[in-house]
């Protein structure tokens, strides 16, 4: 294990060292309380204490808009190539609950059949996490799915100690950028006591969110299924689908075909899509699987607390709370587990 | 193979989607590449007296000379694309089917009005069929290329029927309701890449309502914001006025 | 922005040429289809493929034929959107592209040495032809063998001809019935659940195969366990919307199953206690 720390006032030439070799990304205030993941070259620019992201950092490893298939239809063939586009960056000041996130893209995309796209991807982006050192607001869960402390997937790992990180190298690339930036000292005793105090504290501070204990809760969601919740949420959600886009593991994807002028060249792409909207699970013949809103609701919980516990022993919620921040109709997770809760009783 | 003879017509409207169609720039010529552009009043004065593969129409119907003269071009034309939102909702100029017709007749035309004979507005598919819409106001340029590339290939164009939201939090945009703003993304249908509140605008409702708004959770969310029914109504006519005719029937 | 080619990505098509086509009815075109030399599809009856058409799109689409077919393999396909109104545009020698065979198919293995009753209603005849085909290839390793068909108007009927052949070979029971019969229809007329009560089976060891329309398996099912068949010996072949093939898109996604992988086809036990499956 090998820690170092970066003082405060290094943290600006540790950003712009960073951005000469690739692009470097992290947290910005949008005002309003809203902050979002994009490029900086300063310090400065850096949001150090913010509330998660509109979007997740999935945007960097499943953008929106993704080419899969570069083709070419000419003389009636069907020519194609599979193709991956991707840029090699950094990410800086990743919270634990969206390290989380990334961990379970990368149990979904490298389960068998392997999609190489997210593969190859993931492997050109560096992860700096950052310790939250209290709760960020109060629609986080992270105590809930033990996420309030990282579990590993990063490279580098930032702990805010006042005038100082405590950094954690984690792999060879974070070890590379340590040399690389030269910013950085060795860590003392006195550093790691300060790390342990703030984790201490930290313990006083995250408490399970909800009541319940957390191995319960597939059993919960296998006694719910034909629960009353879904179906008030279905009468108040508005199927927008803005808490599945800033749902860190949510994955769901279309796959449309962009024409050129030509109408024989073209791109196959891949973009984000929601088990929320309508028209998610009807087939070409007209049969629509989740045609209720309630069943859409209940449908997106049981894939963050049920089926990936089932298939990959692992929450796909993370804590993070954003699916509650940005819902109009105020659909709250911890709620809506209270809710389960308290009529399983 | 021959080029598909195009033309453009327009009704009652600003003209503005013919503006956006000649800002494509160097799009423009692609697409004037691959296309016979036969009328377009706006660029030529050319007319032409046989079948158009494609009639692109622009502006609401609002006259019955409009009626006539549309369904005149609908069975000239192959395919017909409604663009704009005079054309696939009647757009702004629905506003007039809050008078009556007599009132408002009177109004612009004072003491001509008698020469000046009007109906209540109605979207292109109020009066004929449409094949493909290219929603908004004004269009957005992408979409447009979209969908004639869809034409072209002979493949249908579906409007996204999810609400802006879903692509304006794609683009990480702060909600205009955080702001305190009301805006009508959550139930006006996707497609523009939320052009508008991208520029720090609101949604006007401008390519028209989801077909399933979701009306109680609609209702809830103008609760939480203290939003009074008129309000939210009056903002959604200033578009959509025109899909009252469709509930009538 | 960089670019890689990827080998092997999930993407990835395969070209196949339209060997030959037929409108079998006025929605439905059989379509067979030849890889490039003639490589097998390598499929198991009751898997499908992802039918590719640049510009278009892509459409899971079961594979109508047996793999005891050699070089070519045959698709039957409905005209219900926009893939499927731009395949029927195409004709022979015209080229599509193919991924997979994706899925589980029909448990040949399984099915071996047992009787089978195969319940076919509209366009489930396409997947159960490729199992139908399998067995008629390797007959002797079954036992008895009973077809029953259900289809709207003899209008609406699918591979009349083969059809025929069930009908008159000695070592098929077959029968078939129409929803609405024309003037020249003699035979039964109803819905495909009517024919089971009327079939002589041993529940132990037959097994019943269902494909058809969503709305058919809550009624078949119910006289098959009549009929005492262990919801073990119920195997149906679910419909969804298949978009990747690769068990990561979620539009297939029932419960915590993937139909394109974990599926289409499933035993009754399987889904019995999936609420939505049926």
């Amino acid at each position: 294990m090998k820690y170092v720390i970066l003082k405060k006032n290094k943290l600006d030439e540790f950003i712009v060292n960073l951005s000469k070799q690739k692009k470097v990304m992290a947290p910005v205030s949008k005002g309003y309380n809203n902050y979002a993941f994009e490029e900086v070259t300063r310090g400065g620019q850096i949001a150090l204490k913010y509330i998660p992201t509109i979007l997740p950092p999935k945007k960097y490893f499943m953008p929106q808009y993704e080419t899969v298939v570069e083709y070419d239809t000419k003389d009636g063939k069907q020519n194609m190539e599979a193709i991956v586009e991707y840029d090699e960056m950094i990410l800086f000041g990743v919270h634990t609950c969206d390290l989380a996130g990334i961990q379970s893209l990368n149990v979904v995309f490298s389960d068998r059949p392997k999609d190489l796209n997210y593969i190859i991807r993931k492997n050109k982006i560096i992860l700096i996490g950052l310790e939250c050192n209290d709760y960020c607001d109060e629609h986080a869960s992270c105590k809930l799915v033990n996420n309030e402390l990282p579990n590993g997937g990063y490279d580098l790992f930032f702990t805010d100690l006042g005038d100082f990180f405590l950094v954690h190298v984690n792999t060879w690339e974070g070890e590379n950028l340590i040399s690389l930036t030269k910013v950085f000292e060795p860590a003392d005793d006195i550093h790691m006591k300060k790390r342990e105090k703030l984790r201490a504290k930290k313990r006083e501070i995250f408490k399970n969110e909800v009541k319940i204990n957390p191995d319960q809760i597939p059993d919960l969601f296998d006694r719910s299924h034909n629960s009353k919740v879904w179906y008030k949420l279905g009468e108040r959600c508005l199927s927008c689908g803005n808490c599945t886009n800033v749902c860190p593991t949510c994955h769901c994807f279309d796959v449309e075909d962009e024409i050129n002028l030509d109408l024989k060249t073209g791109k196959r792409i891949r973009i984000w899509d929601s088990c929320q909207h309508e028209s998610f699970a009807k087939v070409a013949g007209g049969e629509n699987f989740r045609r209720k809103a309630a069943g859409r609701q209940r449908h997106r919980y049981f894939r963050k607390f049920k089926y990936p516990v089932d298939k990959f022993s692992r929450y796909f919620c993370t804590g993070c709370g954003r699916c509650s921040r940005t819902c109009m109709a105020d659909i709250r997770l911890k709620e809506t587990l209270d809710d389960l809760i308290k009529e399983s009783i | 193979m021959n080029k598909p003879k195009v033309a453009f017509f327009d009704f009652a409207c600003c003209e503005g989607c013919q503006l956006q169609v000649a800002n494509l720039g160097e799009q423009l010529l692609d697409i004037l590449g691959v296309i016979d552009v036969v009328e377009f009043r706006e660029v030529m004065s050319e007319k032409w007296n046989k079948e158009y593969d494609v009639a692109i129409i622009e502006g609401s119907i609002t006259t019955p000379h409009a009626v006539d003269r549309i369904k005149k071009i609908r069975k000239r034309s192959k395919v017909l694309i409604a663009y704009g939102s005079c054309a696939t909702i009647g757009g702004i100029n629905g506003m007039k089917n809050n008078f009556e017709l007599d009132e408002i007749r009177e109004h612009v035309y004072p003491d001509n009005a008698k020469h000046f004979p009007t109906i209540p507005t109605m979207a292109v598919d109020q009066v004929v069929k449409v094949d493909y819409y290219v929603n908004g106001c004004p269009i957005y340029p992408p979409e447009f290329l979209k969908v004639i590339k869809a034409v072209l290939k002979g493949i249908p164009y579906a409007v996204p029927d999810k609400a802006v939201c879903a692509e304006c939090k794609l683009n990480e945009n702060v909600c205009m309701y955080e702001k305190g703003v009301i805006c009508l993304g959550p139930v006006t249908k996707a497609g523009c890449n939320s052009w508008c509140i991208n520029n720090g605008n609101i949604c006007y409702g401008c390519r028209g309502v989801v077909t399933n708004p979701q009306e109680q959770a609609q209702n809830d969310i103008m609760v939480k914001y203290k939003i009074s029914l008129d309000l939210m109504l009056n903002k959604m006519n200033m578009y959509n006025k025109c899909r009252e005719i469709d509930k009538d029937e | 922005m960089k670019r890689e080619i990827i080998r092997n990505s999930e993407f990835e098509v395969k070209k196949g040429r339209i060997v030959s086509t037929r409108q079998m009815t006025k929605i439905e075109k059989f379509f067979e289809i030849a890889l490039a030399d003639e490589e097998p599809l390598g499929h198991d009856p009751g898997q499908f493929v992802e039918v590719s058409l640049f510009g278009v799109g892509e459409a899971p689409i079961s594979i109508a034929s047996s793999p005891t077919k050699r070089g070519t393999f045959d698709l039957c396909v409905r005209a219900v959107g926009k893939f499927t109104n731009a395949l029927h545009k195409l004709k022979e020698g015209d080229e599509v592209g193919i991924r997979g065979p994706f899925g589980k198919g029909f448990p040949v293995q399984t099915l071996e040495g047992n009787d089978l009753l195969i319940l076919a209603g509209g366009l489930g005849i396409v997947p159960l032809r490729s199992l139908i085909d399998y067995v008629r290839a390797n007959r002797r390793d079954f036992g008895k063998v009973t077809i029953l068909l259900g289809c709207r108007t003899p209008k609406d009927m699918l591979f009349g001809d083969e059809v025929d052949e069930w009908n008159k070979r000695l070592d098929v029971n077959f029968s078939c019935t129409f929803d609405k019969a024309d003037p020249e229809w003699s035979g039964n007329v109803g819905v495909i659940t009517s024919l089971i009560p009327g079939v002589n089976l041993d529940p132990e060891h037959t097994y019943a195969v269902v494909v058809g329309p969503p709305i058919m398996y809550k009624f078949v099912i119910k006289e098959l366990l009549a009929k005492m068949i262990p919801d073990t010996h119920i195997i149906l072949s679910l419909e969804r919307h298949m978009k990747c093939g690769i068990g990561k898109c979620g539009h297939c996604q029932i419960q915590g199953i993937f139909c394109c992988q974990d599926g289409p086809v499933f035993k009754y036990s399987e889904l019995k206690n999936i609420k939505g499956a049926i």
